[in-house]
């Protein structure tokens, strides 16, 4: 039995069928209960846990559509439109589909109909059934009003004027009902009897293309699944080229014959086709995990779907084919070391225009393409237009740490003026030379940012490093403070 | 190129007696002309690629190395201790910023580091890279690996690939994964990509390992900057890079002062670029004498930007006698 916390009273949330024949209903309170039966086994409620569990029973029952939604908490949409011949007809999916959960270990409640609301209704009163088409009518009529998904607010005032079942309310006058009860209740009517349109909306995005394969026997060991996907991949290119496309993003579903279903995704910085290239994407993902893969008992449906495309230039290599497309190997070399170690493995350095030095950078993963707005546009080259001078570029460190040190400066020369010495990681760093001060404000817009004095620093040593003040010296407030950004090579 | 392989080894073998006669190491000898197996012979579609040295321009380092750095190798950098870092980075990067400066088509120079060694020693700023060493942010990448498995896998994959100009591998310490195989491996792969690795070794000690040449790189005092009028005093001119090579086939060990002109992006040696050891900076000097620096460029061929009023260092005004500042605006080792 399962309880939770409503209103500041422990209830009972849910219950099993021994909890039900011992009289013990939902919503009564567990203190109640405990008094009529003091050996009851309450546990607490985990709604968190409880969405877990839906979302990978949602993630399962994608070998069957991929069109799954989830609803509410206790219940699954499944919009198996041109998906039943798959599996020999709505009878025969239908018993499969509870077979396999049977055997996981779920008790679930199906029904099948042409539209959501009378599929709901179907599975929570009747229970495996099929609702043809037209036939909505005559299921929903004997149901409660509760079939017909409503507010527990209309549904009360429906049954306090007598109207009971959804027989009775579809007998009644249309006007008055909706001048009485609102639209919801007329909407979800039309719903259920198909007069209305009903959005199902997916929990995944759809794949523009997929393959699967089912399998008699389920595969154990990575060896396999590799080849199955270059053999997926390779019904796939057929179909990319049938697109003129490549793929960008390539997810692999393993279902596991007990229900977990493992999905790996890898993505490439330029359209790919080529089978060898995507089994080698997936090698090195499935390298990456190979410490926490569990095959358990086997694979029997794996698919391979593209799940974003793009367009793929082709280009042709000379007769030799001697020349080497460097610029591809490069791309599928970033492409490896992202499937493997995740998003931001490979980076690209973009010049930001900024006076600030740790945003006149802006490092991006290696595939993304730099945001257009970043640099101006340049000018157009006139012809009276003089060559322009070469633009100055301050010296700056080539290392910049991403978050300033501070340093302990015991003494600097006049207030404004650069330290003798400083304190760094706990090391004394003696000054030989000192360049500056370089005054870097942040932009206009950025008022509430203090302004930083840089020095460029030469210790006794030889080593330079980039130091500065942030603020100024000022008799009422507390001492300005002292920063490492960078050093020199 | 058509010696067989037979042929190829007679040679050698009698350049090694030659050199035992000589009393000399037979990689000093001159190579024949046609014949530079030594430093491997590709041959990709059909041509041999001859891969050869990477000369720094310095003529002393450069004799001693027997021409240059190999081209087509695992180099070694060795720093003492991690703050030594921006050194010996910068002198590696200095090495692949040579390598595009003569390259027709500049190829991506790849960075990998450990994340530690990111964060010990700070991020690549590829500002600084491009107005110190010429390599456009266009050119740079990074990867940066959680561990030095990961990072060694990174390098390894990288330096088979001719797409890229350099890898540099930058780690610290003395990690287990780094023995003599791995650096083998990633030897192994330079040579028949025909591009360098640099494996940057901060704070590490010297192991055996696969690479041909170790270089301990450590910082040397800058010179003073040039200007119209000579040097200036209390500038920071071009930085002196101490370089001792502790391990070559070819060379003997010795210890070199470069300077790296970052303008003609070449390296010089510190004898002949004439520096006069400069004294320590004066600090009372620049309150009595205060002058704008304007560097001059070495290149002369920019008197636009030397015109303009760049970042002349303004002249801090003396404060009138008897203006004294308050107590509290005293720095703290002035406050009586």
């Amino acid at each position: 039995m399962i309880s939770h916390r409503d209103r500041n009273a422990q209830r009972i949330a849910a219950l099993d069928e021994r909890a039900e024949a011992l009289r013990l209903k939902p919503g009564m309170g567990i203190a109640d209960a405990r008094a009529m039966h003091p050996t009851l086994d309450i546990v607490e409620a985990d709604p968190q846990a409880d969405l877990r569990l839906l979302e990978s029973l949602a993630d399962w029952c994608d070998r069957y559509t991929p069109l799954v939604a989830l609803d509410n908490t206790d219940g699954l949409f499944l919009d198996i439109t041109g998906c039943t011949h798959l599996f020999g007809g709505e009878h025969a999916m239908l018993d499969e589909i509870l077979a396999r959960f049977f055997h996981q270990g779920f008790d679930v409640r199906t029904g099948i109909a042409s539209t959501a609301g009378a599929a709901w209704a179907a599975a929570r009163f009747r229970g495996r059934c099929i609702v043809k088409l037209g036939e909505e009518e005559a299921l929903l009529a004997p149901l409660p009003l509760a079939a017909l998904r409503l507010e527990p607010t209309i549904r009360g005032s429906l049954e306090s004027v007598g109207l009971r079942t959804v027989g009775a309310v579809l007998a009644a006058p249309r006007a008055p009902l909706v001048r009485r009860f609102g639209a919801a209740l007329l909407l979800r009517i039309d719903q259920a009897l198909g007069r209305q349109n009903e959005a199902v909306s997916p929990r995944l995005p759809i794949a523009p293309l997929s393959v699967e394969r089912h399998l008699a026997e389920p595969i154990i060991l990575i060896d396999d699944i590799e080849r199955l996907v270059f053999l997926l991949a390779a019904a796939l290119k057929t179909d990319l080229e049938r697109r003129d496309e490549g793929a960008r993003t390539v997810a692999l579903l393993l279902f596991r014959v007990d229900g977990v279903v493992s999905r790996l995704v890898v993505g490439t910085s330029r359209s790919m086709r080529e089978p060898r290239l995507i089994l080698k994407l997936f090698q090195e993902k499935l390298t990456a995990i190979a410490e926490d893969f569990d095959a358990g008992y086997g694979f029997d449906l794996v698919r391979l779907a593209i799940l974003a495309t793009a367009p793929f230039d082709m280009h042709q290599a000379d007769l030799t084919d001697a020349v080497e497309d460097s610029e591809e190997n490069l791309a599928l070399f970033a492409d490896r070391i992202r499937a493997r170690l995740g998003e931001g493995a490979v980076l690209k350095p973009i010049a930001v225009e900024s006076h600030l030095p740790e945003r006149a950078v802006a490092v991006i993963p290696y595939w993304q393409d730099a945001p257009q707005r970043i640099s101006p546009p340049k000018k157009p080259a006139g012809p009276k237009e003089l060559p322009s001078a070469v633009p100055f570029q301050p010296e700056r460190p080539i290392r910049l740490f991403q978050a300033p040190e501070p340093v302990e400066v015991p003494a600097s020369e006049i207030p404004d003026g650069p330290p003798r010495q400083f304190r760094w990681r706990r090391a004394l760093h003696r000054i030989a030379k000192v360049e500056g001060p370089e005054r870097v404000a942040a932009e206009w817009w950025r008022k509430e940012e203090p302004t930083r004095d840089y020095f460029r620093i030469e210790d006794t040593d030889g080593r330079r490093y980039w130091l500065y003040r942030q603020g100024f010296y000022d008799a009422s407030k507390p001492p300005p403070r002292w920063f490492m950004h960078g050093v020199f090579g | 190129m058509a010696i067989n392989a037979v042929a190829r080894d007679t040679v050698f073998a009698l350049r090694r007696q030659i050199a035992k006669i000589e009393g000399t190491l037979s990689e000093r000898l001159e190579a024949p002309a046609g014949l530079d197996a030594d430093r491997m012979l590709v041959r990709r579609s059909g041509v041999a690629e001859s891969h050869g040295l990477l000369a720094t321009g310095a003529d002393h380092f450069d004799a001693a190395l027997n021409g240059g750095l190999p081209r087509a190798a695992l180099t070694e950098f060795h720093g003492a201790e991690t703050r030594d870092a921006g050194i010996v980075a910068g002198f590696a990067l200095a090495l692949a910023g040579l390598l595009l400066k003569t390259a027709e088509t500049p190829a991506p120079v790849l960075w990998v580091g450990t994340a530690e060694i990111f964060r010990e020693a700070g991020f690549p700023y590829a500002r600084g890279l491009e107005t110190g060493f010429g390599i456009a942010p266009e050119n740079l990448l990074y990867a940066e690996a959680p561990k030095v498995t990961d990072a060694l896998w990174i390098a390894e994959e990288a330096a088979g690939l001719t797409a890229l100009s350099a890898v540099v591998l930058e780690l610290r310490g003395n990690p287990d994964r780094l023995d003599l195989t791995a650096t083998r491996r990633l030897h192994r792969r330079a040579q028949a990509a025909g591009r360098p690795v640099f494996l940057l070794r901060q704070a590490a000690l010297a192991e055996p390992t696969a690479a041909p040449v170790r270089l301990v790189v450590a910082p040397a005092p800058a010179t003073l900057r040039n200007t119209m009028a000579g040097p200036l005093e209390g500038t920071i001119g071009r930085q002196g890079i101490a370089v001792a090579i502790s391990k070559s086939r070819a060379a003997q060990p010795g210890q070199f002062t470069l300077e790296w002109n970052p303008d003609e992006r070449t390296f010089l040696d510190r004898k002949h670029a004439g520096a006069t050891h400069q004294q320590p900076w004066d600090i009372q000097k620049r309150a009595e004498d205060p002058v704008a620096v304007v560097p001059l460029p070495s290149s002369g061929t920019d008197p636009a930007a030397a015109a303009r009023p760049v970042l002349a260092f303004p002249p801090r005004q003396p404060p009138p006698i008897g203006d004294q500042p308050s107590r509290p605006q005293r720095p703290a080792h002035r406050r009586a």
